[in-house]
Parts: structure tokens; C-alpha cells; sequence
């Protein structure tokens, strides 16, 4: 049912049809960890879903209807709503779906969470331009940026003395930014975590999380993906298959 | 709203006490347009709130313990929490306060709403890049061009929504997030990027009738004094117009 390894569609295929009553369905890509948020997410919840994977580099036409910008992922219900970015995303199945409740019910711990979620937000640009660095040298500078943003989060967990970023379980928050540390492994980065041991623990942690690691996607087909990217390959996205 | 009308503090000044029971308080600056949208929120929910303004040339030591970086807005509790980033405080707001709800109750619509402000968010940094410019009479046009892009975006969405306002034909949540910069177009010299807009136009008009914009509507001169002052390195500046 959640086809989450299946082909990504490209130019010249055939649009999907409604999505059926019952199922919400994500536009995503295997390998990208906006995306990953939301499936973590739907999983957690253990939302019923269907997953239609897209070609980034070759996107179809017709998925400029689902998000005018092309960009995944983005969620489509049974009643042709569509809603983007990814934030947005996890937050709209939270509050659609029964279950558990990811984001804190009480409006303080709620906001606390967002402002603790604020200082994550250089990180995704900092992996995306090393990742995007061919010679490594270049990168040093980046590297240091990227143990400064950690120290920013180690102080969070250092002065909220709870394994997660939410408290004593995993929450919205977690996942949010768990994707981006998924890949640190891949990219040999490693070593960045370094200097910041509670951050160290939150993320062996997460490897423990049931919902973490049922979506765990191999090193070796994060590297095969990154080779094939690199080389501006249509069939990146595809690694693995 | 008690007390936006007051003299800011500066360097040196002793730090207020706590927040009494039932209020909240806001450390604000009465021109910018972040504290701007936390306000009219508090304003359009009733909310009970003592502002206290802050130089934000010449910070009081004691307001890095409100927020790290010393910036504005922070809300604060009687119960000394904090809370800063003017959509979360906004949010935050909401949720506290139940009873004339400024988001939408429907999961979908508060996604369409923050989808809406996605769309929205370069207009700050282009508002405020052409001021700058036009202060140090420098060359915007590609700027202005940019902006009207932007505003072309927000034209087509009133369009095909037919409705008055961003989510539907009251005025709600993402009304007043975006209102601050479109009452300084203005002022900040850039009004005549929205001739091509006549819906949007329509939309300020009809911003300008709510009962909350207009309670905190700043006087033109007033805002061309703070301004004036502002790009003169004035400390005097964010206390501009005020007589006591």
C-alpha cells in the first residue's frame, strides 16, 4: 500500500487519478529529507497513505498542478485539497488526524517547540551547500558553521535535561529536524556531532525510535543517490530500485 | 493595549516587575512591523496587554534576558514565560485566548492560511531593501520590479478566491500578518507598486475599515519623523511624536 520505493514519475506520464476516500497521498522523492519529515509524520500517526514518487530533474507536467513551484512534498486528500511545504504539512496531519498528538497540546510547550525549532534553520542550507561542494577542501568553512548550529541545540537539550527536543518522548519537533542527521552518516559528517554529546545521545535515541527506523533508508543508496546526483543523473532518484 | 504611546527603554533603565495576574505584556518598538502584527492580534482579541517599548538603538541590559539576541517582539506572562518570533507569539495568542478565534478551526484552511504566508514572505526583506535604497537614493528598480511580482502573486490568489479578504470574507489571522508592511508602502516610498493590483488595493481598503487596524493606524508625519530621524542614527528616533 505505501509505495514508497516505487519508480518516480517524470515528464511525459500519465497524471495520477482523485485519490481514494480513506487515503491521503504525498508527492515525494525517496532521498529528500523535507519529504522524509512528512512521512516520519504519517507514520507516527500510522496515517493511511499512498506515496507517488517524482522525478525532480524531470518533473511531469501535470505536477505543477499539485504544487506551482514543483516542489515535493506535498499532500493531496481524497477531497483534491493540496497543501505544501513541509512544516506545514506535518502540522496539517496533527491536527487532521486523530491519534497521537505530535505537537504539545498546551499553547506554551507548543510555542516553546517552534522557538526550539527556529534554531535548527540554518542546518538544511549548510548540508545542502557541503553536499553540493564537488572539491572538499572548500568545506572546512561550512563545517565549522555546521558545529556551531549543533552547539545551538546541544545547549537546548543541555538546559531542558530531556533526551528529546520535546521532553522524555519523541515529538513533532524530533522529527522535524531528524532527516538532515539521518544523512550526516552518508556524508561522512560525522564527525560534526563531534563536540556536542547530548546531541550525540538524542540521535542514538531516534535510531531507537520505531517510527525512525522503519523508514531507515540505507547509507550505501544515500551514497549511491548522492554519486548519481552529482553527475546531474535522471536516475538518481531512482538508486536502488 | 496600555501603554504603546510611551517613552522607550533605553540603556540603564531599571527592568520592569512582573506581570500582574490576568495581562500579558509586550516589549514592542511602535514602528516595527513585527511588533505591529503581535499588536493588532492583541488588539483584535481583546487581550489585556501592557506594552513596554524598548530603544532598540540603545538596549536596556536587562532585555537580553527577555530574548538572546535582545530582538522584538517577546511576550511575557504573569507567569514569566516568554515568548518571541511574531508568528508564534501570534499563534500562541490564539490559542490562550479561545473566544474570537483569528485562525481557522478547519485543519485545511490554517494550512491554506500558512501556505498564504509562505507566499508572502519576501515582501519584507524587498519592503524594507527599497527603503533603504530610496533613503540613500540609490538604484531600486529591480527591487520595485520584484516586489510587484510579489504582489502580483497575492492579486491572483484574491482573484480567484473572490473573496474580500485572505481567508475568506472576514478578516482573519493572516490578514493581520501581512497588514504591517502594506500600511508602510507608503511612507517607505513604495505605494506605487501596487497600481497594478487594483484587488489588492481593494483588499487595503478594506483593511483600513477594521476596527483594530484602525485603532493602531500611526499617523503619516509621525512615521516620516521616525523615519527622518531613524536614518540620521537618531537615538531619539523610536520616541518620536511622543509628548511625555
Amino acid at each position: 500500500m505505501s509505495e514508497r520505493s516505487a519508480r518516480s514519475l517524470a515528464k511525459g506520464s500519465e497524471p495520477p487519478g482523485p485519490v481514494p476516500e480513506g487515503l491521503i497521498r504525498i508527492y515525494s522523492m525517496r532521498f529528500c529529507p523535507f519529504a522524509k519529515r512528512t512521512l516520519l509524520v504519517l507514520k507516527a500517526k500510522g496515517i493511511r497513505h499512498e506515496v507517488i514518487n517524482i522525478n525532480l530533474k524531470n518533473k511531469p507536467e501535470w505536477f505543477f498542478t499539485k504544487n506551482p513551484l514543483g516542489l515535493v512534498p506535498v499532500l493531496e486528500n481524497s477531497q483534491g485539497q493540496l497543501i505544501c511545504e513541509s512544516a506545514i504539512t506535518c502540522e496539517y496531519l496533527d491536527e487532521a488526524y486523530p491519534g497521537k498528538k505530535l505537537w504539545p497540546d498546551d499553547p506554551y510547550k507548543k510555542a516553546c517547540q517552534k522557538m526550539d525549532f527556529e534554531l535548527f534553520s540554518e542546518v538544511p542550507r549548510l548540508l545542502k551547500s557541503i553536499f553540493s561542494r564537488r572539491d572538499k577542501e572548500d568545506c572546512s568553512g561550512l563545517k565549522e558553521q555546521l558545529c556551531k548550529e549543533f552547539s545551538k541545540l546541544e545547549e537546548v537539550l543541555t538546559k531542558k535535561k530531556t533526551t528529546f527536543f520535546g521532553g522524555y518522548s519523541v515529538s513533532m519537533i524530533d522529527y522535524l529536524i531528524w532527516p538532515w542527521f539521518e544523512w550526516l552518516q552518508a556524508m561522512e559528517l560525522s564527525e560534526c556531532a563531534d563536540h556536542t554529546p547530548k546531541l550525540k545521545l538524542w540521535m542514538a535515541a531516534m535510531w531507537e525510535d520505531p517510527t525512525v527506523s522503519a523508514l531507515r533508508m540505507d547509507v550505501k543508496a544515500f551514497q549511491g543517490f548522492f554519486a548519481l546526483y552529482s553527475q546531474n543523473s535522471l536516475e538518481a532518484y531512482d538508486y536502488g530500485l | 493595549m496600555s501603554g504603546n504611546a510611551t517613552k522607550t527603554l533605553g540603556k540603564g533603565c531599571a527592568p520592569p516587575g512582573r506581570v500582574p495576574e490576568g495581562t500579558m505584556r509586550l516589549y514592542s518598538m511602535r514602528f516595527c512591523p513585527y511588533s505591529h502584527r503581535t499588536r493588532l492580534v492583541l488588539q483584535a482579541k481583546g487581550i489585556k496587554c501592557q506594552v513596554v517599548n524598548i530603544n532598540l538603538r540603545s538596549k536596556p541590559e536587562w532585555f537580553y534576558t527577555k530574548h538572546p539576541f535582545g530582538q522584538i517582539p517577546v511576550l511575557e506572562n504573569s507567569k514569566c514565560q516568554l515568548i518571541y518570533e511574531s508568528v508564534i507569539i501570534c499563534e500562541y495568542l490564539d490559542d490562550v485566548y479561545p473566544e474570537k478565534k483569528l485562525f481557522p478551526c478547519d485543519p485545511y484552511e490554517r494550512a491554506r492560511q500558512k501556505m498564504l504566508l509562505e507566499l508572502f514572505c519576501k515582501v519584507p526583506y524587498l519592503t524594507k531593501e527599497c527603503l533603504i535604497a530610496m533613503r540613500y537614493r540609490r538604484e531600486c528598480s529591480d527591487l520595485k520590479a520584484a516586489l510587484r511580482q510579489e504582489f502580483c502573486n497575492l492579486e491572483e490568489i484574491l482573484c480567484y478566491q473572490k473573496t474580500s479578504f485572505f481567508g475568506g470574507n472576514c478578516i482573519s489571522m493572516i490578514d493581520y500578518l501581512l497588514w504591517p508592511w502594506f500600511e508602510r508602502l507608503d511612507v517607505y516610498g513604495v505605494a506605487d507598486c501596487v497600481d497594478h493590483t487594483p484587488t489588492l488595493k481593494l483588499w487595503m481598503a478594506a483593511m483600513k475599515q477594521d476596527p483594530a487596524v484602525c485603532a493602531l493606524l500611526i499617523d503619516r508625519s509621525t512615521f516620516l519623523g521616525f523615519l527622518n530621524l531613524y536614518f540620521q542614527n537618531s537615538p531619539d528616533a523610536f520616541d518620536y511624536g511622543l509628548t511625555c
